[in-house]
């Protein structure tokens, strides 16, 4: 999603607006070491799927395999990335592998899979819904779908303070659930550098609480605010839609880049690393990303593992837009 | 307890039939031809209203959840209207408050466009008309954050109309409902500070619509590039708007509405659309028998979109709540 905030902010105060509250934590962590652990070596899975026309529900099944995910009688939330529509691009997580991944779940025994967005721009879902095509995809599937703006609220107390807020509504739908999967579509992003599976949890955020678009979270600093609702979420699996990605002016106005890929993974920060390696951004570089090494998960490529496919296979580099350009891996 | 769903549709007449579920679920038995019966579609989605009502008085977004402010102030309205009569404000005058403002969820910032909504619903109901005012007062102390400018966007930061909660910037729809709440009760505020208000969140609305007319959230483009206004957004800023229908920014706007609509399938952007329009005396059949249609297939438990579509369906010589 973009963040229209910072539109309202030069470069410069957007940086100031991130550090805040990093600095206002003066020399305690903006989270608690003891309640965080960093694995010593991460799993990411690359699973080949050329196109769309891929079965992704066979796919997703046998990837939950070989990470060795169990969902048996578990009550699943899948939270796919939906931002706009336009025909011709690559926005939003694409309805086939949001599909494909909730049959995979039921393959694997989840007693209940209900799939849910928030919408930072647009509130009316239902044109989200129908015109991607998702609605029918979940009406075939009898799946449910819950529209995370207009859904009941609890309070919930964040687990870091990187925006030096305290405490976030989230929908009660996504709280009672007991599995959550990130489902983002892989996008350059023009304010955050890339938009994957941590910063896909801003969809979390309630509209009908916070306004749209979700501007305190950007008031209080992007990579702030998706280090918290990943701290504060703790999904427990990654989903990426890297089959056709978006490059140039992600996350709306960006062209689509063709990959070939699903990315899976239980260690977000994993997965979103590997992510940004693949399209040729450095994670270290991304101040979400080396921020979230500290206590969320692992970043470093020697201690990620990789199952499918190794990320060399579709290592490229993206469009990004100039003030991205100090983000890139050295060639 | 299972919701069971006949629809035939066959145009030009739509048949429903729709089974009532026992646990609060939205549904009536019954059948129709929609073409000739407008009053018993209406009947229909009021059954489905008032069987879905909380035991608090008010209404949540779906059946059996949380009553908010929001659907709880369309189902009021839409309810009243439909009958011919003032709104049920009873739930919204014990409604939770902070100051002025009614709370939606305790525990989160107060909501302007939702308290502007709640402030036109009570103005509507002449026993509670005068609640609005101090609702409405709040409104005219509050305003957007103001930002610096920034050449990704062009556009003027320095206006400040309405955000949606205290300490965050402008956007197009709490401006049109705090807008909309303002010139309906200007009369009776007839101070400078209302009229200063007025000015700035209209301002704003000038400056962000976008290049073929029409508004989205509230940005017109970002690095160079346009973005695309959305029907909704566009049926509420139109209707705040009214009062400047010959301004060339309306008009060009109100064009544009009526050429995205054509391809919408979203019941609430052609429910507001239908509401728009009639306001300003656009024929809207077409759209009343789409919107018929897509309810009848869509997603039900939406109790805005259902309260939308009874409000829009509703003697459209009533329909008064949002014309200024």
């Amino acid at each position: 999603m973009s963040a229209p905030v910072e539109h309202r902010l030069s470069r410069r105060d957007f940086i100031t607006t991130l550090s805040v509250p990093l600095l206002a934590v003066g020399c305690g962590q903006p989270f608690d070491p003891q309640r965080f652990h960093v694995p010593s070596s991460s799993t990411v899975g690359l699973f080949p799927a050329g196109s769309y026309e891929a079965d992704f529900a066979d796919l997703i099944f046998r990837g939950l395999g070989e990470l060795g995910i169990r969902l048996a009688g578990r009550r699943v939330f899948l939270k796919p990335n939906m931002v706009e529509y336009e025909l011709g691009t690559a926005i939003n997580t694409h309805p086939q592998v949001v599909a494909g991944a909730a049959i995979a779940c039921q393959r694997a025994g989840a007693s209940e899979v209900v799939v849910g967005e928030g919408p930072g721009h647009r509130r009316d879902i239902e044109y989200l819904l129908s015109s991607t095509g998702l609605a029918d995809q979940l009406r075939e599937q009898r799946i449910k779908f819950v529209d995370l703006n207009h859904d009941d609220v609890a309070i919930v107390p964040l687990q870091s303070w990187f925006t030096g807020l305290r405490e976030l509504a989230l929908p009660v739908t996504l709280l009672e659930s007991d599995f959550v999967i990130s489902m983002p579509k892989l996008k350059t992003h023009h304010w955050a550098g890339m938009t994957c599976s941590m910063k896909n949890l801003f969809g979390t955020v309630p509209g009908a609480v916070y306004g749209w678009p979700k501007n305190p979270l950007h008031i209080h600093g992007i990579p702030n605010s998706i280090l918290d609702l990943t701290a504060t979420i703790r999904p427990h699996l990654a989903i990426v839609d890297g089959v056709t990605a978006m490059e140039g002016d992600g996350p709306i106005m960006g062209r689509p880049r063709k990959l070939g890929f699903v990315a899976m993974g239980s260690d977000l920060v994993a997965v979103d690393a590997t992510c940004a390696r693949v399209i040729g951004l450095d994670p270290e570089k991304i101040e979400y990303l080396k921020q979230a090494a500290r206590f969320l998960g692992v970043i470093d490529a020697e201690r990620i593992e990789h199952r499918g496919e190794l990320p060399a296979r579709y290592a490229t580099r993206f469009d990004v837009v100039p003030a991205l350009e100090s983000l890139r891996l050295p060639r | 307890m299972v919701e069971k769903i006949y629809c035939e549709v066959c145009t030009p007449s739509i048949h429903l039939q729709i089974t009532m579920s026992t646990n609060g679920q939205i549904g009536a038995r019954e059948s129709f031809e929609a073409r000739t019966d407008y009053s018993r579609i209406c009947s229909l989605l009021r059954t489905a209203l008032l069987a879905t009502r909380n035991k608090d008085g008010g209404w949540g977004y779906a059946p059996a959840r949380r009553s908010r402010i929001e659907p709880t102030c369309w189902v009021a309205l839409a309810l009243g209207h439909s009958a011919g009569q003032p709104p049920d404000v009873q739930s919204l005058r014990s409604w939770q408050r902070q100051d002025d403002w009614l709370l939606d969820v305790p525990g989160t910032p107060p909501n302007a466009a939702f308290n502007a909504l709640a402030a036109l619903t009570f103005v509507q109901a002449p026993s509670a008309a005068a609640l609005a005012q101090p609702m409405v007062n709040r409104l005219i102390q509050t305003s957007g954050r103001r930002f610096g400018q920034n050449d990704a966007v062009r556009q003027d930061n320095s206006i400040q109309a309405w955000s949606w909660v205290d300490g965050t910037a402008s956007w197009v729809e709490p401006t049109a409902w705090c807008l909309l709440a303002l010139k309906k009760i200007r009369s009776r505020l007839r101070s400078r500070e209302a009229d200063e208000r007025i000015q700035a969140g209209e301002q704003f609305l000038f400056d962000r619509v976008c290049y073929d007319g029409g508004w989205n959230y509230g940005n017109k483009e970002v690095y160079g590039r346009k973005l695309w206004p959305y029907v909704p957004t566009t049926a509420l800023a139109l209707l705040a708007m009214r009062d400047h229908r010959d301004h060339s920014v309306v008009a060009r706007s109100l064009e544009q509405l009526q050429k995205d609509v054509a391809s919408e399938r979203s019941v609430v952007a052609l429910a507001l659309t239908i509401i728009c329009l009639r306001a300003y005396g656009v024929e809207t059949y077409a759209l009343e028998q789409t919107v018929i249609g897509l309810w009848t297939l869509g997603d039900r438990d939406n109790l805005l979109s259902t309260a939308m579509m009874l409000y829009a369906l509703a003697d459209a010589n009533r329909q008064v709540a949002f014309t200024v």
